[in-house]
């Protein structure tokens, strides 16, 4: 109800003092105001926060299984990039020194992979297997510190494999396998003793991991250097940082992020994202509701006071854009103090691994997705775009219902409401 | 005269075969081998719990790293072939007409279907892998324990060799995982007398882990120390034959 002492301070008709009367009405019923900025704040930060743990979540599983699968940026030839062959190795490592400058770049570690075929006295197994530095490998990958039986590679001699992959070949702890290759050196052997399982709990590093001395590796394929150098990145630079180590690569060597490392795994992430982002829609739409229905107890509770504001002179148009204004001021505020709170919910989330515990709870079956027990969550300007649309839905919603009944509002019956 | 002196030396040569395993092993493996180029032909019949199989094969070897198998019989499996050269296998299939070069990943495949696999057709060495030592011996027979060398390129944990004591005639080969179970046995029987080795004309091949699954080998026709013309063993007699 508008307070009686104070004046109209323009003709109510006057479409420029609408805005200035709206934020007025908002002080005038402040529990009904601080009610409706709350639902919109946390709406909003639901919003901002529903879209930083699942895009943080999706970098995540990116970011894990590339430190499973690849690393977090890969250096290669570009014809190893289409022919992935020992044959198409890297010509020379005399680049290491200025990659490693680069700032951004934490480690660069020459890996060496190749084709093989294990052997055991029951069962043989095609396999991927990977040359590594066993004292550099842990800073580029996680599969080290996913050794659950048994020890990291110590010395040429020594294979590590994925647990599933040593099931298949019945082998066990200490016991030798044989691997055979063909590559620059022509046909190879050598057996090699197991010294480690890797049990992850994804299935692409359990079932393919064959992890062997690099040393070992140069002489079994006779590729003098490696056929990759692995970097590790902070999280989250991966692409920028990628960007300037290949300015400083020679020709014919290209420089890969994780993104483009496993572009499967983003093609899958990004189709999800669509999913995901009807989802969002849905739950904005529901957030919008909220608000409307918010607004309309408010119109219903004021019919007496929008009739005083009728019999005063102020046409059903102007009170339903009154209205309007007011659902968007308060979802404005609502906005600005959910964008407030859920920014800073996620800046505290994409800082602590606060996400990784609380998925770890649901054991293997979250294991599998090779987040490695840390997710963090995702910062970006867009989240505050997505929350604005919950304020013009119910703007909207505003328009169509309690506004649309302003519109036909009679200022005598109005003021013998009983609400 | 003459004749003695030389029965002396066979004498001092068995003997110091006798003290030395790894002159034992080279013996036994030299009677396996028969020793030089050969040109034979294989029985090779392959049973398991539900079917046998027989096939006929016509081989080529020039006694070293380089070997042509042929399959002549049954109808529906002639015409393949398959060239052996040092590491490298090839194989001609005669339905695609083409020829194919086996990869590594193939090469534990079984042959034919049969319980040797082509890395048994490229022959690995039991004198390269293995430090053999005498660990049974009388009259009559003795046993060779073959340990792999370090990093042998060998699954096997040990592989046992019977032989007669006279003139080392293989008997038996068992090879056993390292858990010490006995996986695979290879036997000897029929012997003729080749170049001064006793060649096994048959071969049988006994897969432990899997009971009925059993090879055997026969060798018929075979000429040791004929000369083979080196394109015997090209593309071209892989399609064409030698």
């Amino acid at each position: 109800m508008v307070h009686p002492s104070t004046p109209l301070p323009i003709s109510p008709s006057s479409l420029a003092a609408l805005p200035r009367l709206a934020w007025r009405n908002l002080w005038r019923h402040r529990q009904r105001t601080f009610l409706l900025v709350a639902v919109v704040a946390y709406a909003t930060l639901a919003t901002v926060l529903f879209w930083g743990v699942q895009d943080g979540f999706n970098q995540s599983v990116l970011n894990g299984n590339a430190r499973y699968l690849a690393a977090p940026a890969l250096i290669s030839t570009t014809a190893y990039a289409d022919d992935p062959d020992p044959a198409q190795g890297l010509p020379n490592l005399d680049f290491l020194k200025r990659v490693q400058a680069v700032p951004g770049v934490r480690a660069a570690v020459p890996r060496l992979e190749f084709s093989v075929l294990l052997r055991s006295p029951y069962t043989a197994q095609a396999a991927q297997a990977r040359g590594v530095d066993p004292a550099l490998e842990s800073k580029v990958s996680d599969i080290p510190l996913r050794i659950k039986e048994g020890r990291m590679l110590e010395r040429a001699g020594e294979v590590v494999l994925g647990k599933e992959l040593a099931q298949r070949l019945d082998t066990r702890l200490g016991e030798r396998v044989v691997l055979d290759t063909s590559a620059l050196a022509g046909s190879q052997s050598a057996g090699l003793r197991l010294v480690g399982l890797v049990d992850s709990g994804l299935a692409a590093v359990d079932s393919g991991t064959v992890l062997i001395d690099l040393g070992q590796a140069r002489q079994l394929t006779g590729l003098k250097t490696a056929t990759q150098v692995a970097l590790d990145i902070p999280r989250g630079q991966e692409a920028q940082v990628t960007r300037a180590v290949q300015a400083v690569l020679p020709p014919g060597l290209r420089a890969a992020d994780v993104t483009q490392l496993l572009g499967a795994l983003t093609q899958t992430i990004n189709q999800k994202r669509g999913t995901i982002f009807v989802i969002g829609l849905i739950f904005s739409i529901f957030a919008a509701l909220a608000v409307t229905s918010t607004v309309l107890v408010s119109v219903l509770e004021r019919t007496r006071e929008f009739g005083v504001m009728g019999a005063l002179g102020m046409s059903p148009l102007r009170l339903a854009q009154m209205i309007t204004l007011e659902a968007v001021f308060a979802t404005t505020i609502g906005w600005a103090v959910g964008l407030v709170l859920g920014y800073g919910l996620n800046t505290w989330m994409a800082n602590y691994n606060v996400l990784g515990p609380v998925f770890a709870g649901y054991g293997g079956a979250f294991q599998t997705l090779g987040t490695g027990g840390e997710i963090y969550t995702a910062q970006s300007p867009v989240y505050a775009l997505y929350a604005a649309s919950t304020i013009v839905l119910a703007a909207l919603f505003s328009i169509l219902i309690p506004a649309r009944r302003m519109l036909q509002l009679e200022p005598a019956g109005a003021l013998r409401a009983e609400v | 005269m003459k004749g003695k002196i030389l029965l002396l030396l066979l004498g001092l040569s068995l003997s110091s075969a006798a003290s030395d395993p790894q002159a034992v092993l080279k013996a036994i493996v030299d009677n396996q081998r028969g020793g030089g180029s050969v040109r034979a032909t294989l029985n090779l019949s392959v049973a398991r719990t539900d079917r046998q199989t027989q096939y006929v094969l016509d081989i080529v070897s020039d006694g070293n790293e380089r070997a042509l198998i042929q399959v002549k019989a049954p109808p529906r499996e002639a015409g393949q072939a398959f060239l052996r050269d040092g590491d490298n296998i090839l194989i001609y299939n005669p339905t695609l007409k083409r020829v194919l070069r086996l990869p590594p990943s193939g090469r534990s495949d079984s042959f034919l279907g049969s319980d040797l696999s082509y890395s048994d057709l490229s022959g690995r060495d039991l004198q390269r892998d293995y430090t053999p030592k005498i660990t049974a011996e009388d009259a009559n027979n003795l046993t060779l324990e073959l340990t792999p060398q370090p990093s042998a390129p060998t699954p096997y944990g040990k592989v046992t060799i019977q032989a007669k004591v006279k003139g080392y005639v293989p008997l038996e080969v068992t090879f056993f995982d390292q858990r010490s179970q006995a996986v695979k046995k290879v036997t000897f029987a029929q012997y003729a007398e080749v170049n001064g080795h006793s060649f096994p004309v048959q071969t049988t091949v006994e897969d432990l882990l899997h009971s009925g699954n059993r090879t055997t080998l026969v060798y018929s026709d075979y000429k040791f120390g004929v000369s083979i013309p080196s394109g015997c063993f090209d593309q071209r007699a892989l399609v064409a034959g030698c």
